[in-house]
């Protein structure tokens, strides 16, 4: 049989007998989730993810696209509302029954969303030059959150069920300050310049977290401020509490980056938001908390004193201008301030690059809730003893010897591989909600082997390419299925450990687990890519 | 204690060294060690290319693997439908109670007794059913079933067991007089074994030539034990529920002792008995137990059936294979054969696969696939080496038909398949019977081996220059594998798992090569019509379901049984008509057809035709043909929750959306037993059980929803009334409670037999139940003799 052709979501690709539907759609440039699908392993059949409807007469059927030969003439949808649903819903119920948190609850609970674990890894290792790269990556003043920061993290930080949580704050500033006093402090590369400019409206903490953000994608930024130094609020902050130096020298980052200051402007007859936008492909106006009557004579429409602007967009009635902070909705922390802006940052960009603006998605987490003791415990193994160190009232912050002890504390209780799985990437793709189901959930397990695996059964979703990598490599022990059902779990047989039965092909196990469920252990100090990077949205 | 390996190793020796022999040698391991050591599984995989993935892999995935020693007693407790619907939770929860065995474990901490949840023991018609080492015993109840565990236990080791019905049966040719004894399994399980050895000994006592006589399934379970007897040149007799005390009494009532001496003690003896008893005569008692055809009940049980798979029932020795033959037996294979003389009206494999499909007969195991059109698939196939493999893997709770035919018919069964290896160009075919079936496997066995005696199997089919070799493969106690790709795996020695069709089995089958799985029932079916012809068939039915289907109907029934029956009929004329209606004093709600892939049709339906389609459109299936009657005691959210209970513990564990969507739909039947849904909770549940019903990969994940969806359907007040909190069958422990009304004389009965002790004793008082201790067991509400608790 020769050549023939199959259509997926309407468009033809022409395939070779014995092909799949999944080959097809790759062909095409399709992205169809696949979980359990390794070319070497041939279809497994397990995940159903990959879900695609195939037609013909009657209402058509699902099938899983890894395993479903393409026959002449099919006609396949994959990127519909139904379909996804389906592939949704089979992600969600993995997450139903999958223990273990993508992103530890700091990092979580971090408005602007800093990997914490990495940064303390990084910390604890003596890299402190990655560390601040870590830092930077998500906080636009680390100086300054070193110092002000009301530190949510804290509050979820797993340690806290034991002792007290680690000291992030702290940690935070020390890596900050440290850097400080290098020759060339770390400044964040910025993209190549995109030809568009943008006019930012106020240099407090929400403007200023929206400028180093927008510079970072490559966009020319200039912040204006009526006051005659940057900062905003910050400047009213007693010095004892925030020194002027340390914010100048936060400032001078953002210059190094390319950041412009027109200082001592404000908005008003010589100044106005027409005028700006004849120069300024958009607007952001982050000018801070308005009195009443203050805001009138900005031109755009205000719901009481604030500024009006869409939630989702943070768009104003004015098309390119945009508006954040606390002229939208006062913000009490300064971290939720920069929260904002940055996510005005982001409408602003895809509104640069005329795609459909909308606030960024949260990064996509499964959610372990509450430990028992007995698996706080197992988090401990690996965690020094001692209690949380913290500076002393005099001190300038930890000292490095303080700082390494602290960073001792943390129980990594992030995933080791979060940004690296096929599940939370694709979680994040199909928007998928890791508690639609809530059950009671299995215990937390852990098995670190000597040579640096650990196996973390809860994770793994029995996709079964270990267990068929073990058989193809014929493996003396190798892996099985153990039990039936809901209670099936992967395991070496006899009772064994994971190490005896992956003798040959463990760094292969590792590389293709889906999820977190194997991994190796220096894998965790390793800084993995950012979770909430772009990812292939259908 | 050191595990000695001496047996593991003359095991392989006896099996083989290959993978396949992997499920074998287990069965024999778990017999003889009574779990599976590890060290024995381990020397297994050392004499063996059996691996430790698979040995491990297998173990753990078939329920009748132990992996630890068990008791010395175990109690197998059947978890089917029927025994669902009535009441065997409470039977188990006295059994554990009463055997101290603990709520998180399997044995007492004596080791002296362990229980075993079983699927479904295929004795409905008897629910609740258990089953103590070999024996097993209907109608359980909470009040009596640790008694007669503990009587039986006991008279175990004060005598020796009774001795087996399953020799081979020498019968006398010629016109001679017959006492025809019911030996299915559940005829078994309400005593016949121990009449037929009763009357056995009468007749012999008796003098003359009167024949007992085995026989197969008879179809009438709620009057079993049944006797007929047959003398030349009188009307035939019937009696039921008889008892081995009465078997010389019916012996007598038909057979004139022979000799002066035989009639001499025959006399003496009555006279002593009618002296010792205020009962009237034996003979004239015997007479209350007899029973005419032309019996309003009978007739109406069995008028209105048609016997094609179960032809000649209740006459036939299942395993005399002359009797088969005087009764057609093998006239179909043998026209499909070329033995010489070449009969007239022979027919060769294309004609013979025309035949079948002209006959219109669907596959009789749920699915309906035209078996006709199976096997012109699988002719049209070419390889040198095909298989036919009967699938005796009847899992479904509520259904027994194929262990029926197994036991009553297993040389029809063996030439449906022969028939259909021929028409399929095959010289080996296996049956794959669930090991749940002792006495199908025994009969099935013992008839292929009778057959080879007679060199009609092996190189000579019947004679003829065909091939042909049978096998019977146990199954070890996995519902999945009556799929057809997952029954395949576990031939090939492997964990039951199904793989994504195409290829269907025809094409690419066991090792790969093509392959054809019929359900016993179909197999049963084609030697009548080879032999009848197929407009003969065809003219039975209706327009898309021909012929005739094979029924267990039990649950809250007044006449349960096994019956054949047109499709076409309908559930009315059956449950009405043929079962007699609800149990007195209960009104017929619904009845659940399909089993785990059916669902719940309501009784204003009643009038829907038995056939493929229609059933499909009221939202069940015809499956293999469990019909479990349910009346207004029976909840259909526990109806649902139990089916779930099912599937999701039978789940093979391979996709997503039946490992883990069925649990998750479980939950929310489970919060919805407990009184702890939402409405937003059964929304849920309905769209999850689209999406498991898309979704899952194999037909057991698709269906599983069905029960769901059918009472959701027909019930959705009843869900409604579980989110408020009320339970309207009085059924859901969590949302019931026990009380005493005024009519309590006081007379402590209830406080007496109360297992936990939840009822103080207050004589001449009005009785109070402390709702804390309450287990909701109903003991008090069975025993109080005025009636006077009540639930709500």
């Amino acid at each position: 049989m020769s050549t023939f052709t199959i259509s997926i979501d309407g468009r033809t690709v022409e395939l070779e007998p014995g092909q799949t539907i999944l080959a097809g759609a790759r062909r095409l440039g399709i992205d169809i989730p696949t979980l359990c699908y390794l070319e070497k392993c041939g279809p497994l059949n397990s995940c159903q993810v990959c879900l695609v409807k195939v037609g013909g007469p009657g209402p058509g059927r699902l099938v899983p696209s890894c395993g479903t030969k393409a026959v002449p003439g099919m006609v396949v949808e994959s990127e519909t509302t139904e379909v996804h649903e389906a592939r949704r819903t089979a992600l969600e119920l993995l997450f139903s029954d999958h223990v273990g948190d993508c992103l530890s609850p700091c990092n979580r609970l971090c408005p602007l969303g800093l990997n914490i674990a990495v940064m303390i890894r990084q910390l604890e290792a003596g890299r402190l030059n990655q560390a601040i790269v870590t830092i930077r990556e998500a906080l636009p003043l680390p100086g300054v959150l070193g110092r002000l920061c009301h530190h949510p993290c804290e509050q979820g930080c797993r340690r806290g069920n034991w002792d007290d949580p680690a000291g992030i704050r702290d940690m935070e500033r020390f890596v900050t300050d440290e850097n400080f006093k290098e020759a060339n402090p770390w400044v964040p590369i910025c993209a190549a310049p995109t030809g568009k400019s943008v006019a930012i409206v106020g240099a407090g903490p929400a403007g200023l977290a929206a400028a180093v953000s927008l510079a970072r994608q490559g966009h020319a930024v200039t912040v204006v401020d009526r006051r005659a130094r940057a900062g905003g609020s910050l400047r009213d902050v007693p010095e004892a509490t925030l020194s002027a130096d340390v914010l100048d020298r936060e400032i001078a980052v953002l210059e190094k980056m390319g950041i412009a200051f027109k200082l001592g402007m404000a908005l008003g007859p010589e100044l106005t938001i027409e005028g700006l936008l004849l120069g300024f492909a958009a607007v952001l106006l982050t000018v801070g908390e308005l009195a009443a009557g203050e805001g009138a004579g900005l031109g755009v429409a205000l719901t009481g004193a604030a500024i009006k602007a869409d939630p989702n967009t943070c768009r104003t009635s004015i098309p390119a201008v945009f508006a954040a902070g606390s002229a939208v909705k006062p913000a009490k922390q300064i971290v939720r301030a920069m929260a904002d802006g940055q996510a005005a940052a982001v409408c602003v960009h895809r509104f640069l690059l005329d795609k459909p603006v909308q606030r960024p998605e949260k990064p996509f987490s499964s959610i372990m809730g509450r430990l028992d003791p007995g698996e706080l415990r197992k988090f401990l193994q690996t965690a020094s003893s001692v209690g949380r160190v913290s500076p002393c009232d005099r001190c300038a912050g930890l000292s490095r010897r303080e700082a390494v002890t602290e960073a001792a504390r943390c129980l990594h209780c992030d995933c080791g591989s979060s940004g690296n799985c096929l599940l939370q990437h694709y979680a994040q793709a199909y928007g998928a909600d890791a508690s639609r189901f809530k059950s009671e959930r299995r215990s937390f397990e852990q098995f670190v082997q000597p040579g640096g695996i650990i196996f973390e059964p809860g994770k793994c979703i029995v996709c079964g390419i270990c267990v068929r990598l073990t058989e193809l490599a014929r493996e003396p022990l190798g892996l099985t299925f153990i039990g039936r059902g809901f209670d099936v779990r992967v395991a070496t047989p006899f009772n064994r450990t994971i190490l005896a039965g992956l003798q040959q092909v463990a760094a292969e196990c590792v590389e293709h687990c889906p999820t977190g469920a194997l991994v190796f252990s220096d894998k965790l100090t390793a800084a993995p890519v950012d979770a909430s990077s772009p990812v292939p949205v259908a | 204690m050191p595990v000695d390996l001496q047996f593991a190793e003359t095991t392989v020796a006896r099996f083989g060294r290959q993978p396949e022999s992997l499920i074998p040698i287990l069965q024999e391991l778990q017999v003889h060690y009574g779990y599976l050591p590890q060290e024995a599984m381990e020397r297994v995989c050392e004499l063996s290319e059996i691996t430790p993935a698979a040995a491990a892999g297998v173990a753990t995935f078939y329920d009748m693997f132990r992996h630890k020693p068990a008791g010395k007693n175990i109690i197998r407790v059947c978890r089917g439908t029927a025994c669902h619907v009535a009441g065997v939770g409470r039977v188990e929860e006295a059994l554990r109670r009463d055997l101290h065995i603990p709520a998180d474990g399997d044995t007492d901490p004596e080791g002296k007794y362990t229980i075993e949840p079983v699927a479904c023991l295929g004795c409905c018609t008897l629910a609740p059913v258990m089953r103590v080492g070999d024996a097993t015993f209907g109608h359980a109840t909470s009040e009596t079933a640790p008694e007669t565990v503990l009587e039986h236990i006991a008279s175990l080791s004060a005598r020796t067991a009774a001795p087996s019905t399953e020799g081979r049966h020498t019968h006398v040719a010629g016109p001679v007089a017959e006492i025809h004894v019911g030996l299915g399994s559940c005829c078994m399980a309400k005593g016949s074994d121990l009449l037929f050895h009763a009357l056995q000994e009468s007749a012999a006592a008796c003098g003359g030539s009167i024949q007992v006589k085995r026989v197969g399934c008879v179809g009438m379970c709620h009057r079993t034990p049944m006797v007929e007897v047959t003398v030349p040149g009188k009307p035939d007799a019937f009696y039921a529920d008889l008892t081995p005390g009465q078997a010389r009494a019916l012996v007598e009532r038909h057979f004139k002792p022979h000799g002066l001496l035989h009639r001499a003690g025959a006399l003496w003896t009555r006279t002593l008995d009618s002296l010792l008893s205020e009962n009237p005569s034996p003979e004239r008692q015997i007479a209350g137990y007899s029973m005419s055809r032309r019996d309003p009940g009978v007739r109406a049980f069995l008028d209105k059936q048609k016997h094609i798979a179960t032809e000649h029932f209740g006459r036939l020795d299942p395993l005399d294979l002359d009797e088969y033959l005087a009764h057609d037996g093998f006239v179909a294979l043998r026209k499909c054969l070329h033995p010489a003389p070449v009969p007239k009206d022979a027919l060769d494999p294309a004609q013979l696969i025309g035949v079948m499909e002209a006959s219109g007969l669907r596959g009789r195991g749920g699915a309906g696939f035209p078996t006709g059109q199976k096997w012109r698939v699988v002719r049209g196939h070419v390889g040198e080496v095909k298989y036919a493999i009967c699938n005796g893997d009847e899992g479904d709770p509520g259904a027994f038909m194929d262990r029926m035919i197994l036991e009553s018919f297993p040389f029809r069964v063996i030439e449906g398949l022969a028939i259909a290896a021929v028409a399929i160009g095959a010289h080996e075919g296996i049956f794959y019977i669930r090991h749940e079936y002792p006495l199908a496997v025994q009969r099935v066995r013992a008839a292929i081996k009778d057959l080879e005696e007679r060199g009609w199997l092996g190189d000579k089919l019947l004679g003829s220059d065909y091939a042909l070799r049978l096998s019977v493969m146990e199954g070890a106690g996995a519902f999945v594998c009556g799929e057809e790709t997952a029954l395949i795996a576990s031939v090939e020695g492997r964990r039951g798992m199904p793989r994504l069709r195409p290829p269907f089995p025809a094409e690419s089958g066991l090792w790969g090569k093509p392959t054809l799985i019929n359900n016993v029932e179909t197999l049963a079916q084609v030697p009548w019509i080879v032999r009848n012809g197929a407009p003969a068939f065809a003219a039975i039915g209706t327009a898309k379901s021909k012929g005739t289907k094979v029924f267990a109907l039990a649950g809250k029934i007044r006449r349960s049984g096994l019956i054949e029956i047109p499709m076409g009929t309908t559930i009315r004329e059956i449950i009405e008509e043929i079962g007699g209606g609800a149990v007195e004093g209960h009104r017929f709600k619904a009845v659940q057809i399909g089993g785990p892939s059916g669902g719940c049709v309501p009784a204003r339906l009643a009038d829907t035709p038995v056939d493929y389609e229609s059933l499909r459109e009221v939202g069940a299936i015809m499956g293999s043909g469990g019909m479990v009657v349910l009346d207004d005691t029976t909840c259909m959210v526990d109806i649902a929750r139990y089916f779930l209970e099912f599937t999701q513990n039978q789940s093979c564990g391979k996709c997503t959306f039946c490992r883990i969507g069925t649990k998750r739909m479980l939950d929310i039947l489970t919060r919805l037993c407990a009184g702890k849904a939402t409405r937003a909770h059964v929304e849920e549940l309905e769209r999850l059980a689209h999406q498991v019903g898309a979704g899952s990969l194999c037909g057991l994940g698709k269906t599983a929803p069905n029960p769901v969806l059918s009472t959701l359907r027909y019930f959705r007040d009843e869900y409604e009334a579980h989110v408020a909190g009320r339970c309207p069958a009085g059924k859901c422990s969590a949302l019931i409670k026990y009380s005493v009304t005024a009519d309590c004389t006081g007379c402590t009965i209830c406080a007496q037999r109360c297992p936990v002790a939840a009822i103080p004793m207050t004589p001449y008082a009005r009785h109070t139940i402390n709702l804390d201790l309450c287990t909701r067991c109903d003991t008090c509400r069975k025993v109080c003799p005025e009636d006077a608790i009540e639930v709500n």
